[in-house]
């Protein structure tokens, strides 16, 4: 029982930074219906941010990764906003492979870029509160596992406030359901969609520095995010916002409680195979595609 | 027009060939991206240290040309730089199945290839132009076993390995290892480098009530489960593979989460122990910005022998070989000597740490492990 | 012509200046070139984003690798069986996935592709796991072995010069343009009678031969094979390929693969830097050229015009009088609201039946459901006697059923003649004749001089005219036609109902949904009305003014 709670919490923080990486990815397939390939290497690049930044702080600084949260939030959006100025805007009358492709290209650039920058190491990043395990009954809780699921939860909160109860989100969503009609109705679209890119970005570093201190971080790490973050997004529901985040959470307990249960092997095999039968069985997602097409 | 896609396609291939040198090249092909470009780099660095601190004259231009992750790419580096002059030895990708790529060229090519590679395959091809200056499988993993069997005492020892080439290498042969020590593992399983969460594994692991857990994990990986181990509060012993003893991959934790781990390895330039490595260590941060690691002396070591091997007069690419398959050389790290099949290093170390700092200390030394170094 | 130079440019690069190197490097990208022809089957032409076709890839070699290393059997062994490999997984796969959406499909293949490789990586005692087989020959055949160099590379450009012909003629061919079709849309596709799902499967089939082929030949040149051929930057870079050289086209897929299989070793210099230097290009590259490499040429370059066919009309259907299309009790319900109510309907031959009734009465639901495109929850349909409740769409189609949809929906970028010759590719063997009878589809429509512009800025009512050409090219027996007049002016509306009727007078049998009355009640020879999913009114053109439950239906019950 003690180790089923463990391992529940250990799923929870890790399906939290998943959330976040799923939620910038979706955000941005919702506004441009393009795929950002790069959301993964976005990721890395936060969480390298973060390992730049931290040594600058004074080292008697309580809670260096809360501090530097909003830093990284900033200047991801920042990182967002070129990554829409560069590789989308061009090419937003283009079928949307075209974007695909940009985007890698961008995912290799910045790969490589953090490699030169910040060598092939893996790096830890700050902790957001600090370093101490919580012993609760005999479950071990890192606090920096109860920071990620409470910095998480804030920040997919705070969207889903900014996107359902103020005129800019409305406008936000009004782009993403429907570009040609939100021009019509004198949104700016083209601005809306620089700003998601900018939110999305952000919703990644903010990923990026929650996963950097338990889990690490390499150049390379984007990778097996961006699969993870898709396979969220099909599973809650191409499209759905609520659905990406569950679908996170979900793959993040599933494998968990899989490698448990049988292996870890298995359980990344397992992944796939009951990804298969619901694509099979349950082509709109386990909870229903946010957008219907046409017949 | 036409004539612009006919220079078009024909531009496209042209590409300017390495510098020719006056000297024999020493071209440094080793992973710089992807998943072992750490490794890759240790290589390079200890490649690039050697070369530079060659007697002025005797090295032409030493290329260094990135293989990535794949076989094709490795044998596409191999031909090129085999292209860019006469070529005395390549310092050749750790990767094994790079290595297993480059094998059979190298041999038509007639080029020594001096890695790091752990890989046991490497040396069973009957390939006479491999040279492993790096102990193999065979050797470090029966230090590995023979120290947590004779020096521990454990005799339910729980594996924990990736599922990678290094990581099934290793497997394999602590299997044999703990076999002909008659103590079987009453765990043993395969993690992929891309796991985040290495709870479940050892929850699985201390359910069948080990005495000792021993790792042959990646630098991260390690770094991970060693974390989760001090985070749960572990009981028993870790004796890690040598991945542990890198020192990017002790900088990921806390001193005190290292207190009482021991890992296997060829070498620990950093733990110090005679001027010789001190020199190495201090020329190595001088010249790189970071600390060595055993991969990094073991390239230089190989590299050094063949160095000495022109300028002892070895004039070609054969004469080389020759000298690697016939001498012995001094190194830093140990005595090196062929035993046929271009296993060149016979011995391994284990390293602890003693929870007050990320340098650790040799404690045991398995000279000879396979009785070729008289 | 500038192919034939280029693959001469590229001949005496081989022949004269190459070194091993820049021959080993050739190889390669004809490794690519050969999987990325497939790719562009299934994917540039098919539309599908296959994400398996790396594991197809990486099969091939793997089975190329193990009877090559471990049982010594020669080419004419190992290279039928890496064929065959992917293709008895690309079968039930296909069978399974390819209906689904682009990216749940492209997620399922990739959900393929990664559990393939977990089973080499995780079956060491099969595949040699992680560190993979060593000790792959090089190609033999008969005894002879292709050596290092340019033999081996002759042998892959061989294999690729074969491979890009029949790619080549693939894509220029019937399938090669249903599949287009099919990408572009495949329900208008499925309405002309295409089968959407047996052309995918081909496609998905044919695109793992393909792959299955180079990853043979690259296991021969690498003499190794290691779970890094099932890995994702393999299908990424064959992705690239297509995209950046030119989507569905073959010699798009050769000039991907010289070009990004060069670039990188032009870097190569850079160290560890090369890589941001690729990205940039790569990124570069996309921008400046959108289309792809053949697209870019093609608009430096215009193609020149083709010259069009003579008009030749396509053979007609048996003529018969009396009833084509019969329909009983249909009912249809969406989630609980009931669309149609069991709706009956005759159309005859040469008889032109109006369909009318308020927005939301179902008139869109019966014809979708006529055509095939809904599936019926009751209620049962004929067509020319033969029982075709809940066939698919392409079935009714074929059984000689034609419809237009509200919207044209004609592909942009094709030229009318291409896309009413689309239409004839079910029933014509060669696209040459489908090209010609189409000619005479347009010329009968008065459109004739359209031909060969592009349907993309065409006006509304040519637009019509052309879709309306579309469905007049397969001599249908029944015309179902949504809308026909819409956006129309009063004298295009009077040549649309002249042609209408010439129809009809040919025996064809027509039903006409419609708004505007003044078009509607001169033209109908019958007039059905609907409202709520019902029938209300089924009789004379003059009646339906007067009725006073289709006046009701029309004012909301006010003022009848």
């Amino acid at each position: 029982m003690v180790t089923a709670v463990q391992l529940l919490v250990n799923g929870l923080a890790l399906g939290a930074a998943y959330a976040l990486v799923a939620l910038g990815f979706v955000l941005v397939l919702n506004a441009t219906s393009a795929v950002n390939f790069a959301q993964g290497d976005l990721v890395m690049a936060g969480g390298l941010l973060a390992v730049a930044l931290a040594p600058l702080l004074p080292s008697a600084v309580p809670v260096p990764g809360l501090l530097l949260l909003p830093l990284v939030l900033v200047l991801m959006a920042g990182l967002g906003l070129l990554l829409a100025l560069v590789a989308y805007l061009p090419l937003r009358r283009r079928p949307p492979v075209s974007v695909f492709i940009s985007t890698i290209a961008i995912g290799i650039i910045l790969q490589n870029g953090a490699a030169v920058l910040f060598g092939p190491e893996p790096r830890v990043g700050p902790p957001l509160l600090g370093d101490g395990v919580v012993r609760v009954g005999g479950v071990a809780v890192p606090e920096q596992s109860l920071a990620i699921m409470v910095v998480a939860a804030l920040l997919i909160g705070a969207q889903h406030l900014v996107f359902s109860r103020t005129q800019l989100g409305r406008r936000l969503r009004a782009t993403a359901q429907d570009p040609e009609m939100a021009r019509a109705c004198g949104v700016p679209v083209t601005r809306m969609i620089l700003l998601t890119f900018a939110i999305g970005a952000a919703c990644a570093g903010a990923a990026g520095l929650l996963l950097a201190n338990r889990y690490f971080m390499t150049p390379t790490a984007g990778g097996d995010l961006i699969l993870k973050a898709y396979i969220a997004v099909t599973v809650g529901g191409w499209g759905s916002v609520p659905g990406a985040v569950l679908g996170a959470l979900l793959i993040a307990l599933f494998e968990v409680g899989v490698s448990w249960l049988l292996s870890q092997p298995v359980a990344q095999g397992a992944l796939y195979g009951v990804l298969l039968v619901i694509l099979v069985l349950r082509p709109q997602g386990l909870f229903g595609e946010a957008v219907r097409r046409r017949a | 027009m036409r004539r612009g896609v006919v220079s078009l396609v024909v531009g496209l291939m042209t590409v300017a060939g390495a510098a020719r040198a006056d000297g024999l090249s020493f071209p440094v092909l080793v992973p710089l991206t992807g998943f072992l470009s750490l490794e890759g780099t240790s290589q390079r660095n200890g490649a690039l240290l050697a070369l530079k601190e060659a007697p002025a004259g005797l090295v032409g231009a030493a290329e260094t040309i990135d293989t990535g992750t794949s076989p094709e790419a490795a044998v596409t580096a191999l031909e090129r730089a085999a292209g860019g002059g006469p070529v005395g030895a390549v310092a050749a990708s750790m990767l094994g199945t790079q290595m297993l790529a480059m094998l059979p060229l190298a041999a038509e090519l007639k080029v020594p290839l001096v890695t790091v590679s752990g890989t046991a395959a490497i040396t069973e091809q009957n390939n006479p132009w491999v040279f492993r200056f790096f102990p193999g499988d065979a050797v470090t993993k029966t230090a590995h076993a023979r120290y947590v069997v004779e020096e521990l005492k454990k005799s339910r020892p729980a594996v924990i390995y990736q599922t990678t080439a290094y990581g099934q290498s290793g497997k394999t042969h602590l299997d044999s290892a703990f076999r002909a020590l008659n103590v079987t593992p009453v765990f043993q399983e395969g993690v992929d480098p891309t796991a985040k969460d290495l709870l479940p594994v050892l929850t699985r692991a201390l359910a069948t009530n080990p005495d000792v857990l021993v790792l042959h994990l990646h630098a991260g990986p390690t770094a991970l489960l060693l974390k989760q181990a001090a985070t749960s509060g572990l009981s028993i012993p870790v004796v890690a593979g040598s991945a542990m003893h890198q020192p990017s991959t002790a900088a990921l934790l806390e001193p005190a989460e290292l207190k009482g781990v021991c890992a296997e390895t060829a070498a620990s330039p950093v733990s110090g122990g005679n001027p010789a490595v001190e020199t190495f260590t201090a020329s190595y941060r001088a010249a790189f910005g970071k600390e060595p690691d055993a991969f990094a002396l073991g390239q230089y070591d190989g590299m050094m022998m063949v160095l000495a091997a022109v300028k002892a007069g070895a004039k070609t690419a054969e004469d080389v070989r020759k000298a690697l398959s016939v001498g012995r050389h001094d190194g830093l790290a140990m005595r090196y000597a062929s035993d046929g099949k271009g296993n060149m290093a016979h011995s391994a170390v284990i390293v602890c740490y003693d929870g007050s700092n990320r340098v650790p200390t040799l404690v045991k030394r398995y000279d000879n492990v396979t009785g070729v170094v008289k | 012509m500038a192919l034939a130079l280029a693959a001469g440019g590229l001949l005496a690069y081989a022949l004269l200046w190459a070194s091993p190197y820049g021959l080993r490097v050739l190889t390669v990208a004809g490794v690519y070139a050969l999987a990325s022809f497939g790719f562009q089957i299934i994917f540039g032409l098919g539309g599908a984003l296959s994400l398996a076709q790396g594991a197809f890839f990486g099969l091939g070699a793997y089975v190329t690798g193990i009877l090559g290393s471990r049982y010594g059997f020669d080419a004419s062994v190992t290279f039928p069986l890496s064929l065959l490999a992917p293709l008895l997984v690309a079968l039930p796969v296909g069978l399974a996935v390819l209906r689904l959406d682009s990216h749940y499909f492209a997620l399922a293949t990739l959900g393929v592709a990664q559990v393939l490789h977990l089973l080499v990586v995780n079956l060491p005692d099969l595949t040699g796991g992680a560190n993979g087989v060593p000790g792959v020959p090089p190609f033999a055949l008969f005894g002879w072995s292709a050596p290092r160099g340019l033999p081996t590379t002759a042998l892959v450009w061989g294999m690729v010069a074969v491979g890009g012909l029949i790619g080549w003629r693939v894509a220029r061919g019937r399938l090669g343009r249903s599949l287009a079709l099919v990408r572009d849309d495949p329900m208008a596709a499925a309405c002309l009678g295409l089968d959407v799902g047996r052309l995918r499967l081909t496609a998905f089939v044919l695109s793992a031969l393909y792959a299955g082929a180079a990853g043979a030949l690259a296991v021969h040149t690498q003499r190794v094979v290691s779970p890094e051929v099932l890995e994702f930057p393999v299908m990424v870079t064959i992705l690239t390929i297509a995209v950046v050289g030119g989507r569905g086209r073959m010699v798009g897929a050769l000039l991907g693969a010289l070009l990004l299989i060069h670039l990188p070793e032009w870097f190569r210099g850079l160290e560890r830097s090369y890589l941001i230097v690729y990205g940039a290009a790569l990124l570069l590259v996309i921008l400046l050229a959108p289309m792809g490499l053949t697209g870019l040429w093609a608009r430096l370059f215009p193609p020149p015009g083709r010259p069009l066919p003579d008009p030749v009309e396509p053979p007609a259907r048996p003529a018969r009088n009396g009833e084509r299309l019969r329909a009983e009790g249909v009912t249809k319900d969406f989630g609980g609201v009931r669309a149609l109510d069991g709706v009956s309907l005759r159309l005859e031959a040469g008889v032109i039946v109006g369909l009318i009734g308020p927005n939301g009465s179902g008139k869109t639901t019966l014809i979708n459901a006529l055509s095939g495109l809904e599936r019926v929850d009751s209620g049962r349909l004929w067509i020319d006697g033969r029982t075709m409740t809940n066939a698919r769409p392409d079935r009714i189609a074929r059984a000689g059923l034609a419809r237009s949809f509200q919207a044209a929906i004609l592909p942009d970028d094709a030229t009318a003649l291409e896309a009413v010759a689309a239409a004839r590719l079910p029933l014509d063997r060669r696209v040459e004749w489908a090209e010609a009878h189409a000619r005479w589809a347009l010329e009968r429509l008065g459109v004739g001089a359209l031909a060969d512009r592009l349907c993309h800025g065409l006006p509304a009512a040519l637009r019509r005219r052309v879709e309306l050409a579309r469905a007049l090219a397969r001599r249908p027996s029944v015309l179902l036609l949504d809308e026909p007049a819409a956006g129309l002016t009063d004298a295009e509306k009077a040549e649309l109902a002249a042609l209408l009727r010439a129809l009809a007078a040919d025996g064809m049998a027509l039903l006409v949904v419609e708004h505007d009355m003044e078009f509607l009640l001169p033209l109908a020879d019958r007039v059905l009305c609907l409202d709520r999913g019902r029938r209300l009114y089924d009789g004379a053109p003059d009646g339906v003014r007067r009725d006073a439950g289709v006046i009701a239906a029309y004012l909301g019950g006010v003022g009848a």
